[in-house]
């Protein structure tokens, strides 16, 4: 590694182009085993998949980047999916974008309630979050009384979104649900980069401790993230209803580890203080792309993909962590040779003027 | 079928009359013998677990209201209660319920068993600690721990359903299909995919061509995927075959999400409620289904007999279920390696654009 690029780039900075140079080469992989893996259907199923885990994943960034975790996303998902499903049914008043209030509102309100729980009830947000998971879907399983929510009773505004196209070019298309989940991304960004609020979870997460004593407003904060992380899955609760239409009670079931590993593997750090949501993006890319080849992918048994997508991720954070330790350690070595020879200098220069 | 039913019951009550020891089940072995139907008594204290695989999905609601039905009839003063596991936890939690029936009190667990022969150990352990458990829908393979099976339809007959409903969609030419279905630990599924493989082997169906069988696990959204990925797979692929109620709606949406619906069919076994839509349009024209009301009615009743003792359990025993009539306990041919009991409800309903409608509801 030339030393003229450890003085102008930062090791984080390398994170993200690692991911994209591996998420090229598995899609370089995946095309030559899988026929057809670049035509303009099988794109569009892959990046329409996308959307919903990734407005989940730019929520549980927030959250991350603060020493948190928010492991009830997918009952929220669920409970939004179902509970607005439901109303949607029942009523025909309920308008389009009424109905994406609500389902921001009613995730925001779940968020809150485990906001309340970590940030002023100081309880573990793994616990707390483990207890809402649980009880959000118990408490789904008895206000459905066992009934499927289903396209038959939906509006029919709501069964036409999934195909709304935003752009197409040439068979691939931008749909609708997949710019909305770009756009929370960007403003995600935005808000990380350049809003108080977002520079503060980067502070909070790096040191709890510090950044109360210097007169952060660390509960409110940690508060305000696990309520826009609900807001988000609320969001994506709606993204979840309009895809697939049929909802039963466990639906979203398993999503929360799908978004942590794809948080993770996008190089959000575990313990709080660093992360992008573009490195999230890059995660999430990542882990549906092997999603849905492995479940394409015609030479491999039901019961090895799971086994195989477990290895990657691994393989992805191990790799990640090796090569950034590395990159780290030489960055730190560059620098204080920097510094080492910058202060020879100055005392070479000092020496010099004392001596004449 | 019913002649049938009462020569085998005759056979088999001679049989048990030699093999059961003088005096003990004597009263109760009279009416079989003589082959009058067992009439259950009313107004017994019986406490009784219903365990679906899991909670929530309209199947398992509906046999809750025929189980709601009978104990009614019954006048059981003890309501028996509906409980379960949620999808992604089924198997443990199911052990889990199983284990602590005795304990609870239990007279009676009716499991619909999703955990393969993982169930085995707590199902003996509370028939040893006197609960009786009487499976319904999907049986413990083995039948260790199981009272009896109380099946909705010959599982063997499910197969040649399914194969029939493959052909009559996909013509006399036939052409490539895929299963979709729930768990891989279903055994219920299990049983029927395997049955409709070996129903495959007659040379009526020998133009129909199993791709492969791949596993939604009842999530709406992993089934979804699941049907996608058949599509990218197998370009020529005309039908998906999901003999599950998730599985079926699922395969239907992500067909008609991509206009696909004039290639490739969808059959199966639907809820007609759910399916309604998509049999109109086009998407999924037959599938097949039986009453789950009347399985958790007759289910029910089989049980509360067996825990009053008016069933003692064995085979050739013939008995009154309430409205739907008179049933009798035979070996259960559909796992003929092992000693297992089964009452055979039946019949199979199949839906299209004729009666769909009115099914629904």
């Amino acid at each position: 590694m030339s030393d003229t690029i450890l003085r102008r780039v930062r090791p984080e900075q390398f994170r993200e182009l690692i991911l994209v140079v591996v998420t090229l080469g598995l899609l370089a992989f995946f095309a030559t085993q899988i026929p057809g893996y670049f035509d303009p259907r099988s794109v569009n199923r892959l990046t329409v998949g996308l959307a919903i885990p990734l407005v989940v994943a730019v929520g549980q960034v927030l959250v991350v980047l603060t020493r948190n975790i928010d492991l009830s996303v997918s009952s929220i998902v669920g409970m939004v999916a179902y509970v607005v499903g439901t109303l949607l049914t029942r009523s025909e008043a309920l308008s389009a974008p009424l109905a994406v209030l609500l389902s921001i509102l009613l995730g925001a309100a779940l968020g809150a309630v485990n906001g309340l729980i970590v940030a002023y009830g100081r309880v573990p947000a793994v616990i707390a979050t483990l207890g809402t998971l649980a009880l959000y879907r118990v408490v789904l399983v008895e206000f459905s009384g066992a009934r499927t929510v289903t396209t038959a009773d939906l509006p029919d505004w709501l069964n036409d979104v999934p195909s709304a196209t935003l752009l197409a070019v040439g068979g691939y298309d931008l749909r609708l649900v997949v710019g909305v989940a770009l756009l929370t991304v960007i403003l995600g960004q935005f808000a990380l980069r350049s809003l108080p609020f977002g520079r503060r979870l980067y502070a909070i997460g790096s040191n709890p401790a510090a950044a109360r004593t210097a007169g952060l407003p660390v509960e409110r904060d940690v508060f305000t993230a696990f309520a826009l992380s609900g807001a988000l899955s609320g969001l994506a609760g709606f993204l979840f209803l309009v895809r697939f239409g049929n909802i039963t009670v466990t639906a979203a079931q398993g999503l929360e580890l799908q978004v942590v590993a794809a948080v993770v593997v996008g190089g959000v750090n575990i313990f709080g203080g660093s992360g992008s949501m573009i490195g999230a993006l890059m995660g999430v890319l990542l882990i549906e792309i092997l999603q849905q080849s492995l479940l394409r992918w015609a030479g491999i048994s039901e019961f090895a993909r799971d086994a195989i997508l477990g290895l990657l991720i691994l393989l992805a954070v191990t790799a990640d962590a090796v090569i950034l330790g590395r990159l780290r350690e030489a960055w730190v070595r560059v620098r204080r040779r920097d510094q080492e020879r910058a202060q020879a200098a100055t005392a070479g220069v000092g020496g010099a003027t004392h001596g004449a | 079928m019913k002649r049938r039913r009462f020569i085998a019951g005759a056979m088999c009550a001679g049989l048990l009359a030699a093999n059961v020891g003088a005096g003990v089940l004597a009263q109760e072995a009279t009416p079989a013998a003589s082959g009058a139907a067992v009439e259950a008594t009313t107004g017994q204290d019986v406490k009784m677990m219903l365990l679906p695989k899991f909670l929530g999905i309209l199947p398992f609601d509906q046999a809750n209201q025929g189980a709601q039905e009978a104990a009614a009839e019954l006048g059981n003063p003890t309501a028996f209660d509906f409980v379960g596991p949620t999808a992604e936890n089924s198997v443990a939690g199911q052990i889990e319920f199983m284990t602590n029936a005795p304990t609870a009190g239990y007279d009676v667990v009716m499991l619909s068993n999703n955990s393969g022969d993982q169930i085995v150990p707590s199902a003996v352990g509370a028939q040893e600690a006197g609960t009786k458990v009487v499976t319904w829908d999907s049986p413990i393979p083995n039948g260790e721990g199981e009272s009896v099976f109380v099946a909705q339809v010959d599982f063997t007959e499910t197969g040649k359903v399914m194969a029939d409903m493959a052909l009559s969609i996909l013509g006399e030419d036939g052409g490539q299909f895929a299963i979709l279905s729930a768990s891989p630990d279903a055994a219920n599924q299990n049983a029927w995919i395997a049955a409709m493989e070996d129903a495959l082997e007659d040379p009526a169906y020998a133009n129909l061509e199993l791709l492969e069988t791949v596993y939604g696990d009842d999530q709406s959204e992993k089934s979804y995927e699941q049907a996608q990925a058949l599509i990218s797979k197998h370009p020529d692929m005309e039908l998906i075959m999901a003999p599950t109620s998730v599985g079926i709606v699922s395969a239907a949406q992500a067909l008609q999400a991509e206009g696909l619906c004039d290639e490739i069919k969808v059959s199966g076994l639907g809820v007609p409620a759910e399916m309604l839509e998509y049999t109109q349009n086009g998407c999924a024209p037959e599938f097949a289904l039986w009453s789950f009301v009347d399985l958790g009615y007759l289910t029910y009743y089989v049980s509360y007999m067996l825990a009053t003792g008016d069933l003692q359990g064995v085979e050739g025993e013939t008995f009154m279920a309430g409205r739907l009539g008179e049933y009798t306990i035979t070996q259960d041919p559909t796992r003929p390696d092992v000693e297992a009991l089964r009452v055979l409800m039946g019949p199979f309903t199949v839906y299209n654009i004729d009666n769909v409608e009115e099914a629904a509801g």
